[in-house]
């Protein structure tokens, strides 16, 4: 499985939350470390398939310079 | 401002008396048929979205609905559209349901001005929202059953959240402590992203925290009065406390408690989640839906950790669907987007009749006014771009006569069908403009337009001469229209 929205490899993803009941599992919650998508893998394939993304709705992570800062940190020795 | 008490009918005040927190305003929704449960079982994706949408359409009686069969969330509960019809808000104020826009405009604009706090302190162990209190292994998504709002949302929000913060330059300070609105992305377990508006507060106590490596702490309050969710919104000055503008509006006392991390926060709230900044840390944030309905891009924004979590026995997650209009944000924030436009151009302009400002938080915006002389109408819809809002938002400013109900699209497109000459529309290129308008060639930079739909008068020499037909109008007219309603009823139940 890959990140849905930048195709980072499964080592990049965290699960996030099994949604269960009664034991059963009913749908699991990933997170994308690279570019923070998070989706739940029982939602429409317009939300969680990659190939049906316009590029606008895919992310870069190598790229992280094309996203603007909303408040440029004050400091830059901070992670991010 | 001056101190004195807003006079409000019995009806508002018995409204006021009773209602405490969201639970109660539930009630007082689902007595009137305002408040549903969904009966079915739903997908948190898309079902609670398709849901929501249907329910939105009607802007005058679509209800709130409560979910709580979300398949992989036992026993949790969701609230959408709480604020989402002009019904729901007329029953907060103490008006029947059906009641007009118009009549809610003058109720809201009547409570205008007055700023006498009414807050009920509650100790902390007496508080409804530290009935429960994680402090260790915080996950967000066992607390709240978290969904995608919009299709192509970058993750799932909580967007219907107060967040109170306070200067962290002067962190004991009641009066600067800040309540807003801010839209947060859950960004793991116990770590989030809160988007503000680098000029609004919030963004500039951010900045203040990261220049002099102080903390900066947060809480975020959800499932709250109804009354601090609507005025939550409102812009205040940055040394009044937007409780005691809340509490004021509503005529009853706001009960507040505090936080495990020193704020003040409501006692009735269904939970607070206790954050700090991580200092110069962002992280991705977006796309969200938002309220012109288009989605915002992908941002580098400020990162926050989740330090504690207190929240009522059995939390309803209080969630609103933001979109391409109309949504339920435009119903929560509308009239009070218009009400100080109102109360500001009236200083000025006594002959300011009403101000509808209700389409995407006053992108376009109608005013209605006593024409004196030709021209008139210009004049003040000048005036109405120097205000505050007016400023940033006023995009598209059509001016009507006071015949003329600028609450009623059908009679503003009377006027604009028979009062207006072309000549009469003034655009004025390259003003500042709300970053967020889906239109602007540079964003943060517009033109504006105005269109005087205004009738013609002296000493202009033609088109004053028309004859009205004058149908009969007035209390009267409306309690027949409400008559005419209630016959149709009764004849279809027969
Ligand atoms: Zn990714």
């Amino acid at each position: 499985m890959n990140c849905p929205r930048c195709q980072s490899a499964e080592e990049h993803l965290r699960t996030e939350c099994e949604g269960r009941e009664g034991g059963e599992l009913v749908w699991t919650v990933f997170y994308c470390r690279r570019c923070s998508f998070t989706w739940r893998d029982s939602e429409p394939a317009e939300s969680i398939d990659y190939g049906l993304r316009e590029d606008w709705f895919r992310a870069d992570p190598d790229h992280p310079e094309k996203y603007e800062q909303n408040i440029p940190p004050a400091k830059t020795d901070g992670a991010d | 401002m001056d101190m004195e008490t807003v006079t409000l009918s019995p009806e508002a005040r018995a409204v006021a008396g009773r209602i405490h927190n969201i639970r109660d305003y539930l009630d007082l929704l689902a007595e009137h048929g305002q408040c549903i449960t969904w009966p079915d079982t739903v997908m948190p994706e898309p079902d609670i979205r398709k849901v929501v949408v249907a329910a939105g359409r009607d802007a005058m009686t679509g209800p709130a609905i409560v979910f709580d069969k979300i398949r992989g969330y036992p026993g949790k509960r969701l609230v959408v559209g709480v604020h989402g019809s002009f019904s729901n808000i007329a029953l907060l104020l103490g008006k029947p349901k059906g009641t007009s826009i118009k009549e809610l405009f003058y109720e809201l604009a009547g409570r205008w001005g007055s700023d006498t706090p009414l807050i009920n302190r509650v100790e902390p162990e007496h508080a409804p929202v530290h009935e429960n209190r994680v402090e260790a292994g915080i996950n967000l998504y066992d607390l709240l059953p978290l969904y995608r709002i919009n299709a192509l949302d970058g993750g799932f929000y909580i967007a219907k959240a107060n967040i109170v913060s306070r200067d962290p330059r002067d962190p004991d300070n009641f009066a600067k402590q800040n309540v807003g609105i801010y839209r947060i992305q859950v960004q793991g377990p116990d770590r989030f992203t809160l988007l503000s508006v680098p000029s609004h507060d919030m963004a500039q106590q951010i900045l203040m925290a990261e220049q002099d490596d102080v903390p900066l702490k947060v809480a975020v309050m959800l499932g709250n009065h109804p009354a601090m969710a609507m005025f939550a919104a409102t812009p205040v000055n940055y040394d009044e406390s937007e409780f005691a503008y809340a509490s004021q509006m509503m005529g009853s006392p706001i009960e507040l408690t505090r936080s495990g991390n020193g704020m003040d926060v409501l006692a009735g709230a269904e939970m607070v989640i206790e954050a700090e900044l991580l200092n110069n840390q962002r992280c991705l944030e977006g796309p969200f839906g938002e309220f012109p309905g288009s989605y915002s891009g992908i941002r580098h924004v400020p990162l926050f950790r989740v330090t504690a979590v207190s929240h009522r026995t059995d939390p309803i997650f209080e969630s609103i669907y933001i979109g391409k209009g109309w949504t339920e944000h435009d119903t929560l924030i509308g009239l009070n987007t218009s009400a100080p436009i109102y109360a500001q151009l009236k200083e000025n302009f006594p002959e300011v009749v009403a101000v509808n400002a209700l389409y995407q938080h006053g992108l376009t915006g109608i005013i209605s006014v006593k024409n004196r002389f030709a021209g008139f109408a210009k004049s003040v819809a000048m005036r109405a771009l120097g205000t505050p809002h007016g400023l940033m938002y006023l995009k598209n400013l059509i001016m009507v006569d006071d015949d003329v109900d600028p609450f009623d699209l059908n009679q503003v497109m009377w006027a604009l069908s028979t009062r207006t000459r072309a000549s009469d529309i003034i655009v004025i290129p390259n003003m500042p403009l709300v970053l967020i308008d889906p239109a602007a060639e540079i964003p943060g930079k517009g033109h504006r337009l105005v269109i005087d739909a205004t009738s013609f008068m002296p000493p202009d020499p033609i088109g004053g001469d028309a004859k009205l037909v004058a149908p009969p109008t007035g209390s009267e007219i409306d309690d027949l229209a409400k008559y005419i309603l209630r016959l149709q009823k009764e004849a279809e139940n027969r």
